[in-house]
C-alpha cells in the first residue's frame, strides 16, 4: 500500500496546498506569478532567481510540500525518489535560448543550461541533497495511470517515498501538479489513479 | 530473465549495429571536420550523418530504425498490447517545431506502426539512454509489459552546437576521453534502438541477458560533474548489489567518456571508489561523438555487439593517462572473453545511471 501525503497545484491564477488556497495571483503586480508566490511564502534562496519557470515552479510546489510534510527530513538521503513529466519539455527556455543567439548577439550559457526538462531535478536534489532516483518524462498529457504504475515500480525497487510532478507550465498557462507519495500515510490518500486523477484537477483530455 | 536484443544504429559509420561495428573494428570514425560550423564560423569537429536528407531527420531516423528493428523480431511484436515504445531523446525534433519537440513524431510512430500503447519520451539529458533501457527493463520486472521497444536519437543542430560552444564546452580536436590532451566533447548524432523482452522466442538472433540497473542524483551542480564522483559512485554501487555482482564479476566498462576535463576526472574517481579500476574500460565519443539523448541506446548497441562478437574494443583518442586516478582504458581492439559488461552515463541535472548486460 502507498499513500498521497501531500499535494500543491501552482494553477494560473492560485497556488493551493492540500487543496487549500495559500497564494492568489495579482494581476497587477510587477512580478511574475511564480515571483509573487516566493516573496508571499517568504522564501530564501536567491539561486530561484538564476531558475527558469519549469525549475522556479518545481521549487516552489517541492517547498510547500515538504511544509506540509516536515517528516520528509526522516528518509535516508537516497530513499526520495522523482517521477516528473510533463508536455512540452523545455520548450519556453528553448525559445529563449534560440533568441540569445538568433537576435541577441551569442549564445548564453546561462540560458543554455536551462534547456533540458530535466534540470529542474538537478535543482530539487542540489538543495535537499537527495541522491535518489530521478526520471523525468514527455508525455501528450498527464496520464494518472503512468504515475501510479512507475511510483509504485520505484517504490518496490528501494525507494520509500516519491515526488511525482506534472510541470505543464508556459508563457500562457500553469497546470503545475506536484505529489508526494509515501509507503507509510496517517492522514493520505490512497495512491491509485483514481484518487490522482481527482485531485489532479485539470483537464486531463 | 530480462531479454535485451535485435539492437540497431544508424550513425555516420554506418546504417546497421553489424555497418557500425565493423566500421570500429576497421578503426574508422564519425568524426570529421565541418568548415564554418560554429558561432562565429568556426570550424568544428563533429559527427554528422552527412549521407541523409536534413529534411524530416528526427523522424525519418527514428522510423527506418524501428522497421529494421522489427526485421530482427517476430513482427507481430510492434503492435502488441503487451509492448510499449519508449523514447529516448534530448532535443527531439527541436529544429521543425520547437513548441512541441516530439508530439508529431510520437503521433506519426503510434499511426505508422499501429502502436497499441502510447510512446513515453525519456528526456533526462544525457543519461536519457541508459536511464530509458533501465526504465524498459523495470516495466518488464513488474509485468506493466512483455515487450518493451528503445529508441534514442538526437540531432546536431546550431542549437545544441553553439550551446555547448558557449560553455567552452567543445573539443578543439576529435574528442580524447581519459586522455591527458582532452580539452572538450565533439557533438554527434545517430539513433540506436534495441528490445528488451521477458521472452526469448521473440528474438530471431540469440538475445542477451539485461540486469537492470539505477540511477542516483549527485545533488552537486546542474551542469558540473561532482568532484567526488558521488552520484556515479551510488549508482554503479547499488546495480552491482542489486544484482549480486562483484567488481571481478565485471569484464568490461562501456564508460560515458565525454572527453571534458572535469566529467572524465569525476569518472576516473568513482570508478577508483568502485574498485573498478583494473577493468578494461572505454569510451565510444571518439566513434560517434556525443549523441546526447541516444548516446546510452547507441553505446549499449556496440557492447552487445562485443559480447556477440567477443571482441574488446580500444577507447580512440587515448594514449596517455590524465585524469587522477588510472583506469585501464583498452588501447587496442582484441579477442577477449566477455560476459558481464557495465555501461554508465552522467549528465546535466546531476544524474547518473548504469545498467549492465550479459552473454547467456
Amino acid at each position: 500500500m502507498s499513500f498521497i501525503t501531500a499535494y500543491c497545484h501552482i494553477t494560473s491564477d492560485s497556488c493551493l496546498v492540500n487543496g487549500e488556497e495559500i497564494v492568489t495571483r495579482d494581476s497587477l503586480s510587477n512580478d511574475s506569478w511564480l515571483k509573487q508566490i516566493y516573496k508571499s511564502q517568504e522564501f530564501v534562496y536567491p539561486k530561484f532567481y538564476k531558475m527558469d519557470s519549469l525549475a522556479q515552479a518545481g521549487f516552489l510546489a517541492s517547498e510547500l510540500i515538504k511544509r506540509a510534510q516536515p517528516n520528509l527530513s526522516a528518509y535516508q538521503d537516497d530513499e526520495i525518489a522523482m517521477l516528473f513529466g510533463n508536455q512540452y519539455s523545455s520548450a519556453e527556455s528553448d525559445i529563449r535560448f534560440k533568441k540569445s543567439y538568433e537576435e541577441h548577439g551569442a549564445p548564453s550559457p546561462a540560458l543554455f543550461v536551462y534547456t533540458l526538462p530535466n534540470i529542474v531535478l538537478g535543482e530539487i536534489a542540489i538543495l535537499n541533497k537527495w541522491f535518489g532516483e530521478n526520471l523525468f518524462v514527455v508525455l501528450p498529457k498527464f496520464a494518472p495511470d503512468f504515475f501510479v504504475s512507475y511510483a509504485k515500480i520505484l517504490m518496490s525497487k528501494g525507494s520509500e517515498a516519491v515526488l511525482c510532478g506534472w510541470l505543464g507550465i508556459g508563457e500562457e498557462r500553469s497546470d503545475v501538479f506536484l505529489f508526494l507519495v509515501e509507503k507509510q500515510g496517517n492522514a493520505g490518500m490512497e495512491f491509485n489513479a483514481g484518487n490522482l486523477h481527482k485531485l489532479a484537477g485539470f483537464e486531463l483530455v | 530473465m530480462i531479454y535485451i536484443g535485435a539492437e540497431e544504429i544508424i550513425s555516420p559509420l554506418g546504417k546497421s549495429a553489424e555497418e557500425n561495428f565493423s566500421a570500429i573494428l576497421a578503426n574508422r570514425s564519425g568524426i570529421s571536420l565541418a568548415d564554418h560550423a560554429g558561432f562565429n564560423g568556426d570550424s568544428v569537429y563533429i559527427s554528422k550523418i552527412l549521407d541523409l536528407s536534413e529534411e524530416n531527420k528526427f523522424e525519418n531516423l527514428i522510423t527506418t530504425v524501428l522497421n529494421q528493428v522489427i526485421i530482427k523480431i517476430d513482427n507481430k511484436i510492434v503492435s502488441s498490447e503487451r509492448t510499449v515504445v519508449l523514447l529516448s531523446s534530448t532535443k527531439g525534433d527541436l529544429d521543425n517545431n520547437i513548441n512541441d519537440q516530439f508530439g508529431k513524431t510520437i503521433a506519426t510512430l503510434t499511426t505508422q506502426f499501429n502502436l497499441a500503447n502510447q510512446p513515453i519520451v525519456v528526456s533526462n539529458a544525457c543519461i536519457s539512454g541508459v536511464l530509458a533501457i533501465n526504465t524498459a527493463g523495470n516495466f518488464i520486472e513488474s509485468g506493466l509489459y512483455d515487450h518493451v521497444i528503445v529508441i534514442g536519437c538526437d540531432l546536431i543542430s546550431n542549437f545544441v552546437l553553439f550551446g555547448f560552444q558557449s560553455l567552452f564546452a567543445i573539443s578543439n580536436q576529435p574528442c580524447t576521453p581519459f586522455d591527458a590532451s582532452r580539452n572538450g566533447i565533439t557533438m554527434g548524432e545517430g539513433c540506436g534502438a534495441l528490445v528488451i523482452s521477458n521472452s526469448k522466442m521473440i528474438f530471431k538472433e540469440q538475445p542477451l541477458k539485461l540486469l537492470s540497473g539505477t540511477s542516483a542524483n549527485d545533488a552537486n551542480h546542474i551542469s558540473g560533474p561532482s568532484r567526488t564522483g558521488e552520484g556515479l559512485y551510488r549508482s554503479v554501487k547499488r546495480t552491482m548489489e542489486m544484482n549480486d555482482l562483484l567488481p571481478a564479476d565485471i569484464d568490461f566498462i562501456s564508460a560515458h567518456g565525454t572527453g571534458t576535463i572535469y566529467n572524465d576526472e569525476m569518472e576516473s574517481i568513482a570508478f577508483d571508489r568502485s574498485n573498478l579500476t583494473p577493468i578494461p574500460l572505454n569510451s565510444f565519443k571518439g566513434y560517434f561523438g556525443h549523441t546526447l539523448g541516444a548516446a546510452g541506446v547507441i553505446e549499449t548497441a556496440i557492447s552487445m555487439q562485443m559480447l556477440r562478437n567477443q571482441m574488446l574494443i580500444k577507447s580512440p583518442g587515448f594514449e596517455t593517462t590524465g585524469t587522477s586516478k588510472e583506469l585501464n582504458i583498452v588501447k587496442e581492439n582484441k579477442p577477449a572473453n566477455l560476459r558481464t559488461i557495465l555501461k554508465t552515463a552522467s549528465g546535466f541535472g546531476g544524474g547518473n545511471a548504469s545498467l549492465l548486460i550479459q552473454k547467456i
